[in-house]
């Protein structure tokens, strides 16, 4: 017998089903709990409480309180909301623009696509955070401008992704077969090219879903994303920051949450590659 | 003699997300000193991973069982360091994909030297001297300099000899070829063909050269090994098993060989001009030269140059030429898929560049293409049926219900069963998509069929299969069609007409018996001559 | 020599980028709300100092002037003055920039050998526990928050154990390699995941390809056909993401430089956008694009030295 195995366990069926199932369940309950927070948290994110500050996990307040006696459990909850949102917003937003920009430039080509890809240039020459804390900086602090600075500098990935996918697809033979058979462009694009470019694009858009989270909470723990008192995680770790010596719970939960969370989308994001590879 | 290789009950088995597979069950056989043995079979038959089985080159998840014995040692007793000393010592190998084999970032000398500075010690200098030496036995021009070069700057045909060159480093004493030649053009393959047979004779090399192609076995083995669904159905000397098949399969595959094949070609044409090509041009701009930084558009490369001929309404007209021929660029050209230079084409009398708005959608309806690569010609998102139905609702000449029911017919029409209906592509067969896809373009009832390359990513039985319905198809529906193919065995038996490209010029044009019984071009003498032949069988000639 | 004309190229190409940045920074100011003018001179400025100093600057001409008056200025290396520092934004870019370069350095120095071993191991232990722990590692790596993390750290290492500084960044080399140190741990910790990831696919991909199979059929060493074969051309994709990554450490250096009290540009940076010192604002963002833009060139051109292909 010549064994030129390394002997691994069978894979299951389905490669990336468990990676998929586990994120998925992760980010299921962050929904719920974001979405339930009024009936699920024990108390008011924002009441304070000035007899009870910096009070340590207990029965009462699991996450224990921060400097104004808030419920720092409660605030996690409240603040998923709006990292979530952060999220859905900061990623769905870029993917619209990307794809109608990628889909165009790549399709089309030409002039269209010259100037396209120049401004993708551009774009990408400065450093992300930088730009947009420097946008933020032009707007105002604050997560509407956070928005719209993400809206103007995070489609650049997008684009070029879908429009990678659709120089390939182009020269794809059932392409030229739609185009044989007299089909517009319209139809071609839209019921021939895209549903194939998008595998990619969403893959890579719950890793990006992550990044924009992270990068919304740092701005917020800088001072330039949500404004306090607003329950969102960056400015709690920031808010808890002077007090983290004798308090450490007050950065530590919002921060456990920012993990988990983000734990689901690079799981889901994983899973989903690893189906794709396979399709290939 | 004792054998130089005997394998005897050899069994792989591949650990996959979907069970373990038996790649290949029972097999065994011998080669003796100095002789070629051929091993023959379709895709699936498990005739390349029996080969590598016998070098240990398997993947990872390969399960490998049975004896291996080289030179009277049991191959599968060895440690890998002794293994790693027969592998480009005593039994070295050659690929089919002669690009994907070099490493890309070192340089082709370099490649050929490195075997010997590890099984012979040899230093830098001594291993680069005998590198060149090895090169020029391959019969690489100006060896010194290329040398130097990258894998990227060789063409196909050099990349494979550089392979060879690589294999023969430690003068080995067996060399395992798994389909050399399959990714080059007939021509190229007719000279690596020759220098393997130099090999053995001049040097006594015993080879063991794994092919899907008959005829190419026929022409350099001694005997030959015919494998079927990773078992062994017959074996024995290449004359035997030609002349006197005792297998059904064999037989079959005999059968289904091109030379072979029972086939008309039709009732004779009309000879009213369908499709006339005149002076027509296609340029391609160089790669790389981008038009933004002031690249110069007057540089580019001729697709085409000065192409005209007529197609006759009803008959079937084959385009032969090797890669870079223009052959697909001719097809693409006419269907509008590439913009011309110069030069034009008329369709029933019209220019294609003056027609209007409805007698454009009338030629998109009457001129349709079947393409060359199964999967990549069908949408993977859409189901069979849809993708047949498709273009008759889109072009209004039913509703979608009823679209459906004639994309039903034309499915029994192609010989599909109906169960595949709702299958997406990626769940049928090679040859159960390109019946698909001629499916979708009979959809619009054309007049001319263009086919390019239709059946050369198929297997050769399937390839019978798929010429047989597109001759049926064409009595049936009164087609023309323009066969695009590098097989001149196929366009031979298949085309009433005949036209030989190369690199974007017309050879000749005629009626098929003339251009194959009396080539007027040196070119055309040059491809008949290199093409594989079953009848040309080693040692000697065929019996009428 | 293809190679040549691909240099030349790429070096024709930079041209629109750096237009394209110049008015990008240019309009952070000219969209910005408010006189950046009279936030320079302060609320007691008269109206008549306002309107000199805005006839110097050119701010009363139509935009496109002030555009090409502003071109001119950066060319001469005057990028305007802080409010704040009152001080010429180029001098206080060169005052600050050292220690943001000098975490950079100290970042890429900790991942660059960390990612190699890890990404080799995870590789050619495929699917087995190392490179299933090497994988929780990155996953874990990835979702954690840069900041959040530093904040920890420094709590632990600084507050707690005492071992490390968490502010401020220290005298002399050995100073500032003990005061940088968890700044540069944090963020390596979040970027070595991102690398090894994608190190990792590379050399698996490279592993499973033809001509590997091709250097064992000659009978070459596995190690050889590692070292000689596979980490070459596996180096390729992941250099270009580090391009990218560094472009986007320039970025992520600004929180942990706010977390432990690093007197780096990212410092400076935040302290700009919130104390609406514009001009700042406007010279470091231009100064991080110049800067990653370089970067991008560098790792271009390296690409070029190594693969034969490129300009082809």
């Amino acid at each position: 017998m010549i064994d030129a195995t390394a002997g691994p366990a069978p894979a299951p069926r389905r490669p990336g089903t468990a990676e998929i199932a586990v994120g998925g369940i992760i980010l299921l309950g962050w929904l719920v709990m974001a979405l339930g927070a009024d009936w699920i948290a024990p108390y008011d994110p924002n009441a304070i409480d000035l007899r009870g500050i910096l009070g340590a996990p207990s029965p009462a307040h699991p996450f224990g309180t921060d400097q104004l006696g808030r419920d720092v459990l409660s605030r996690v909850l409240h603040g998923a909301r709006i990292d979530i949102w952060m999220g859905l917003v900061g990623v769905l937003a870029p993917l619209a623009i990307g794809i109608a920009v990628g889909l165009v430039s790549g399709y089309f080509g030409g002039a269209v696509d010259m100037a396209m890809m120049r401004l993708v240039d551009i774009t990408v020459a400065f450093p992300f955070f930088i730009l947009v804390i420097a946008i933020v900086g032009v707007l105002g602090p604050g997560l509407m401008n956070y928005f719209i600075a993400l809206a103007l500098v995070a489609w650049v990935a997008y684009a070029r992704l879908i429009r990678a996918e659709v120089l390939v697809l182009k020269r794809a033979e059932f392409v030229d077969a739609a185009r044989t058979l007299g089909f517009p462009h319209r139809v071609i694009l839209f019921r021939h090219v895209l549903p194939n470019a998008l595998g990619p694009i969403l893959i890579y858009a719950w890793t990006d879903a992550l990044l924009v989270i992270l990068a919304g909470a740092s701005l917020g723990f800088l001072g330039l994303g949500a404004q306090p008192p607003t329950a969102e995680w960056g400015v709690m770790i920031a808010d808890g920051q002077p007090y983290v010596i004798q308090a450490w719970w007050i950065c530590f939960f919002p921060g456990l949450a920012a993990v988990t969370l983000g734990l689901g989308l690079i799981l889901v994001s994983d899973g989903l590659a690893r189906r794709h590879q396979v399709d290939q | 003699m004792k054998p130089l290789v005997e394998i005897d009950s050899l069994a792989v088995d591949f650990t996959t997300p979907d069970g373990v597979v038996n790649a290949v069950r029972g097999v065994g056989f011998k080669v003796e000193p100095g002789e070629i043995l051929g091993i023959v079979g379709e895709s699936g038959s498990g005739k390349s991973v029996s080969c590598r089985a016998l070098l240990g080159l398997l993947p990872r998840h390969a399960r490998v069982g049975g004896r291996i014995v080289y030179d009277g040692r049991e191959l599968s007793t060895l440690t890998p360091a002794e293994l790693a000393a027969v592998r480009g010592r005593q039994v070295s190998m050659i690929f089919q994909n002669p690009s994907s084999h070099l490493d890309p970032l070192m340089t082709i000398g370099e490649q050929v030297a490195e075997p010997m500075k590890f099984h012979f010690g040899l230093d830098r200098r001594a291993a680069r001297r005998r590198a060149l030496e090895l090169l020029e036995v391959v019969r690489i021009q100006d060896a010194g300099t290329r040398m130097n070069a990258y894998p990227h700057e060789l063409s196909g045909g050099m990349k494979q000899r550089v392979l060879i060159a690589c294999a023969l480093a430690c003068e080995p004493r067996l060399l395992l070829a798994d389909e050399p030649t399959t990714a080059l053009d007939v021509t190229v393959q007719a000279g690596i063909l020759r220098l393997l047979r130099t090999l053995n004779r001049e040097r006594g090399l015993s080879m063991i050269l794994v092919s899907h192609d008959l005829g190419v076995v026929a022409e350099v083995c001694d005997r030959v090994v015919v494998m079927r669904g990773g078992e062994v159905v017959e074996q024995g000397t290449v004359t035997d098993v030609v002349r006197q098949p005792r297998n059904a399969y064999t037989r079959e595959l005999i059968d289904s060989q091109p030379g072979r094949l029972e086939m008309s070609s039709g009732r004779h044409a009309r000879p009213a001009p369908l499709l006339e090509v005149k002076g027509l041009r296609v340029r391609f701009a160089r790669r790389g030269g981008t038009v933004a930084f002031g690249g110069d558009k007057t540089q580019g490369i001729d697709a085409l140059a000065d192409v005209s001929l007529d197609v006759h309404a009803g008959e079937t007209f084959g385009i032969v030429g090797e890669s870079g021929s223009g052959k697909s660029t001719l097809a693409r050209a006419v269907l509008g898929l590439v913009d011309t230079s110069a030069g034009s084409i008329r369709y029933d009398g019209r220019a294609l560049a003056g027609l209007d708005k409805s007698e454009r959608a009338r030629f998109r309806r009457d001129v349709q293409m079947v393409f060359q690569s199964p999967y990549d010609s069908l949408n993977p998102r859409m189901r069979v049926l849809d993708a047949i139905a498709e273009p008759i609702w889109r072009h209004r000449l039913a509703d979608p219900g009823e679209a459906g029911e004639r994309a039903a017919e034309l499915m029994d029409m192609v010989e599909l069963s109906p169960a595949l209906a709702r299958r997406k592509p990626r769940q049928l067969s090679g040859g159960q998509c390109q019946r698909v896809a001629i499916a979708r373009a009979l959809a619009l009832s054309p007049r001319l069929l263009i086919a390019d390359e239709v059946t050369s990513a198929l297997d050769v039985t399937i390839q019978a299969q798929v010429l047989r319905l597109l001759a049926r198809l064409k009595e049936m529906r009164d087609l023309t069609i323009i066969y695009i193919s590098h097989d001149l065995a196929v366009v031979r038996r298949f085309c009433n007409r005949v036209a030989v490209l190369k690199q974007g010029r017309l050879m000749e044009v005629g009626y098929t018996r003339t251009v194959f019984e009396s080539p007027s071009s040196e070119y055309t003498r040059e491809l008949i001559a290199s093409a594989p032949d079953l009848d040309a069988l080693r040692g000697g000639a065929v019996p009428a | 020599m293809p190679q040549i004309t691909y240099i030349g190229r790429r070096l024709i190409s930079l041209i629109p980028v750096l237009i394209g940045i110049s008015i990008i920074s240019f309009l952070l100011v000219k969209l910005s709300p408010g006189d950046p003018i009279r936030l320079l001179l302060g609320p007691r400025a008269t109206d008549e100092a306002v309107a000199a100093v805005r006839l110097a600057y050119g701010l009363d001409e139509p935009a496109w002037r002030q555009y090409f008056v502003y071109i001119g200025n950066v060319l001469e290396g005057d990028l305007g003055r802080s409010i704040r520092y009152r001080l010429p934004v180029s001098e206080l870019i060169v005052q600050f920039l050292p220690r943001t370069l000098f975490l950079i350095g100290y970042v890429m120095a900790i991942t660059i050998p960390a990612t190699l071993a890890l990404a080799v191991i995870a590789a050619r232990t495929q699917d087995r526990l190392a490179d299933q722990a090497i994988r929780l590692f990155t996953v874990l790596g990835m979702s954690v928050p840069v900041f959040w993390l530093a904040v920890l750290l420094g709590r632990y290492f600084g507050a707690e154990l005492g071992w490390f500084p968490v502010s401020g960044w220290g005298e002399g080399f050995t100073g500032h390699l003990h005061h940088l140190f968890l700044p540069a741990v944090s963020t390596s910790l979040w970027l070595i995941p991102l690398l090894v990831r994608n190190l990792r696919g590379a050399l698996i991909e490279q592993m499973e390809s033809d001509y590997v199979v091709a250097c064992r059929a000659k009978g070459l060493p596995e190690g050889i056909i590692f070292r000689r074969h596979i980490l070459r051309n596996s180096v390729l994709p992941t250099l270009h993401l580090l391009g990218i990554m560094v472009a986007f450490l320039i970025g992520g250096s600004v929180v942990v430089e706010i977390v432990y009290a690093v007197p780096g540009l990212g410092a400076l940076m935040v302290g700009s956008v919130i104390g609406r010192d514009y001009y700042v604002v406007q010279g470091l963002t231009l100064a991080y694009a110049v800067g990653t833009v370089l970067v991008t060139l560098t790792v271009d051109l390296l690409t070029a030295a190594i693969d034969p292909r490129t300009g082809r």
